[in-house]
């Protein structure tokens, strides 16, 4: 009598308690299950047998050319060696199967590892493509949404209240002047709607669509107008290269990504969080690097040191050690490595050019939201 | 026909806490090598521990799913998420009311989704569970699914709940009269007024329990009004009320469990199943302490760690917080260690949700089980094949996939 085992044969759900025999031939053979009567039910040539996942201490074997379901098990931690020590081909076969599987999840994370590296290298210069498809009065319009919600949300502290409601005030035309002019060339679809407005918080920023707000708190700081118009031509640089809307664009794609490896497609937990912030810093950091440049480029035309936009942010919030540890996770670029590069860009300048104001003007745009707030700086980094 | 007279089969379950322990321990290893992709091959692994391990009448199931099949259902219902996506994004970027008026809309269609992932899931399992070498299957309509769902849903939500229990046992009865053990339907005996007792019941008493707690509870200043601080009487009785109300739930929820799993039937074969209240308490329980505990265990040797790290800060036995936040400021292996930690975290609780809410609530309902009239059952006949390629898909993506 051989090994104990049960048999189902894969048509009627049936038990049948068999034993199970082995019939060498030459190299391979044949299991041959019979049931207690000694009545063959089956014969399974060992080339055909598989096994299947069972629990602890059961082997559940199949065979290709019977039905699907038609199963031998042989249970008992003793049977279960005997039968795969006559039948080594269950060995073999099974790791073909676990190769076959270890191949595939090593060829899906590779490909998982691409994209993600396509993703980090690409989506910048994809981001930057989508962009021009976008109509720029869908963006003028997406702007003037912000604006609104930014406004709302400062509604407590007095809202987003210009220094000087005057347009054509001496200290307003100067600096639109200068921003168009800086914008010029660009081939902007944008008309700069510069703001100054009154704000405790030292920060400057570009709303898709081309407002820029510039808060008091900065212009109080700004020593010379090299800082201020360093910070302004920065500013008018996201509005050219449209990086509000690219990083809209980013944002929705790494949250995709990010869903996509954690199994989370809705986003939300912790580690979508985390992994989705270090990828949008890393463009946001890049961004940055974009509009320094651009601001660079401007000083090309005009007689203002582009490095002066670095001692003005360095002024407002200098880089701690705690900036430099968690610099993976910052928006921006180190203030020391901006102001590194920006003098390498503003080493070729040309002599003899106009300053952007004239000392009227600079005059002007110094008085225009009245005497510095006295007291202390909040110190929040600046755009 | 003897089938009347024979002894209820009890069902069996043979896996040890230890083994899954093992198992899911090696494959939370493996997620971070594959940037996740491992998890479709984890999630077929414990399949098949929780399927190998629970034993009818001596024969267990099986489960020949495979983590391709997974995979590939996974990648299916991107196609459906990426427009949705994308239809977020452009959401995203309206003026604030279309925003949340699209958001709302977006939220109603994931919830209709949702019934449909759950139904082809449920679909997905059962069509790769063998017993006795024939395969179970489910038939119906997904989409039909979500839409009964869906109106239920509504309706129960205009009703303030009341109408709960017509839609489990609406919906629990299409799952059963669509599926099938071999070329034999199941069948569902149970109506709403098996449930309407134990959910009026809990219904009424949560509905009392929360008025009373949160009239005294507030009275009392429990709830931190205009900023004044609470007062510890009062939080008390909100403690003591919001547990007395997970009581009610648990009851309810085994009784519903006990109820409508007792009305499967399979042509002349009945299932029966106890689930008592207090055994569910007992995994929550269970589940909090074991928890706790490893949380404890890992704030340990996090401590043993930052020592290490920033001995300086523990020099002459007393911590310097400066030399702490200096040792910390240092350099990138902070982030790694953040990132570290936190998925250590994360990963000791979903090993404890596995290993004593998972596995707890399906050895109860395994335990509490017991099968009449199996003999009927042996002359089933296998249908043809139609298990289909595609994974869990939506189920995936939505996760909803229990087990």
């Amino acid at each position: 009598m051989g090994i104990a085992g049960r048999f189902h044969d894969g048509q009627v759900a049936q038990v049948h308690v068999v034993g199970l025999e082995y019939e060498h031939a030459g190299a391979t053979g044949t299991l041959v299950i019979r049931d207690e009567d000694g009545v063959e039910l089956g014969r399974w040539p060992a080339t055909d047998l598989y096994a299947l996942h069972g629990r602890k201490d059961e082997l559940r074997l199949g065979a290709n050319g019977q039905p699907t379901g038609a199963r031998v098990v042989v249970r008992g931690r003793v049977d279960v060696a005997r039968v795969l020590a006559t039948l080594p081909v269950l060995h073999a076969k099974r790791r073909q199967q676990a190769g076959r599987e270890i191949r595939l999840a090593v060829t899906a994370t590779v490909a998982l590892a691409a994209v993600i590296g396509a993703y980090l290298y690409g989506v910048p210069l994809l981001a930057s493509r989508i962009v021009g498809l976008v109509p720029p009065a869908w963006e003028q319009s997406l702007g003037e949404t912000v604006a609104r919600q930014m406004e709302a949300s400062l509604g407590d502290s007095g809202g987003l209240e210009a220094c000087d409601p005057d347009p054509d005030s001496l200290a307003n035309r100067a600096i639109a002047r200068f921003g168009a002019a800086v914008l010029e060339g660009s081939g902007s679809p944008f008309d700069l709607d510069i703001k100054v407005v009154k704000s405790e918080i030292p920060n400057a920023f570009a709303l898709p669509g081309g407002q820029v707000f510039f808060f008091s708190a900065l212009l109080d700081q700004a020593e010379t107008q090299d800082e201020f118009a360093g910070v302004l031509a920065h500013e008018v640089g996201h509005v050219a290269h449209r990086h509000g809307m690219e990083q809209l664009i980013s944002t929705a794609g790494t949250g995709a990504l990010i869903g996509f490896i954690l199994g989370d497609m809705t986003g939300i937990s912790v580690a979508a969080g985390l992994g989705a912030t270090i990828i949008d810093a890393r463009f946001s950091r890049d961004a940055e690097r974009q509009a320094d440049a651009f601001a660079a480029r401007a000083a090309e035309r005009m007689d203002f040191n582009p490095a002066g936009l670095a001692d003005l942010i360095n002024r407002v919030g200098a880089d701690d050690e705690f900036a430099r540890a968690l610099a993976l996770l910052s928006t921006h670029p180190l203030t020391d490595d901006r102001k590194a590069a920006l003098e390498i860009l503003s080493q070729q300048r040309p002599t003899g050019l106009e300053p952007p104001f004239t000392a009227t003007e600079w005059a002007a745009i110094r008085s225009m939201c009245g005497e510095p707030v006295a007291g202390t700086t909040p110190k929040t980094k600046s755009k | 026909m003897s089938s009347v007279q024979e002894q209820p089969v009890p069902v069996v379950f043979t896996g040890t806490r230890s083994e899954l322990a093992g198992m899911l321990l090696r494959g939370y290893g493996l997620l971070i090598p594959t940037i996740g992709l491992y998890r479709f091959w984890l999630t077929t692994w414990k399949r098949r521990f929780y399927w190998a391990n629970t034993e009818i009448d001596g024969d267990p199931l099986e489960y020949t799913g495979n983590a391709i099949q997974l995979l590939l259902g996974f990648l299916m219902a991107l196609a459906v998420f990426v427009p949705l996506y994308g239809l977020f994004f452009f959401l995203s970027t309206q003026s604030s009311e279309a925003a949340i008026a699209g958001y709302s809309g977006v939220a109603v269609l994931l919830w209709f989704l949702m019934g449909y992932a759950i139904y082809r899931a449920r679909d997905f399992r059962l069509s790769r569970t063998l017993w006795r070498g024939i395969r179970c299957d489910q038939g119906g309509s997904a989409w039909g699914y979500a839409w009964r769902r869906f109106f239920w849903s509504l309706l129960v939500l205009v009703t303030a709940g009341l109408a709960y229990p017509f839609m489990a046992a609406s919906l629990w009865a299409y799952r059963y009269r669509h599926s099938w053990y071999g070329d034999r339907q199941f069948g569902f005996v149970g109506s709403w007024k098996q449930l309407a007792r134990p959910f009026y019941l809990t219904y009424l008493v949560v509905v009392v329990i929360g008025a009373v707690g949160l009239g005294m509870g507030s009275a009392m200043g429990g709830l931190p009004v205009s900023g004044a601080t609470p007062t510890v009487g009062g939080v008390v009785v909100l403690l003591i009320a919001a547990g007395l109300i997970g009581l009610m739930l648990l009851y309810y929820r085994s009784r519903e469990i006990s109820r409508m799993f007792s009305s499967v039937r399979l042509g002349e074969a009945a299932l029966r199943v106890t689930v008592r209240a207090r055994s569910l308490l007992g995994q929550y329980l269970l589940f909090g302490l074991a928890l706790a505990g490893s949380y404890i265990v890992l704030a340990i040797g996090g401590l043993i760690v930052l020592g290490v790290v920033a001995s300086g800060a523990f020099a002459g036995g007393a911590f310097d917080p400066q030399v702490f936040m200096q040792a910390l400021q240092s350099s990138i292996t902070v982030l790694l260690a953040i990132i570290f930690g936190y998925l250590l975290l994360l990963g000791a609780f979903s090993l404890m949700v596995e290993l004593f809410l998972g596995l707890g609530f399906w050895r109860l309902v395994a335990r509490g089980a017991t099968i009449t009239g199996l003999d009927s059952l042996r002359t089933v006949k296998a249908r043809g094949e139609d298990t289909a390629l595609a994974g869990e898909g939506l189920a995936d993506a939505l996760n909803v996939g229990a087990y």
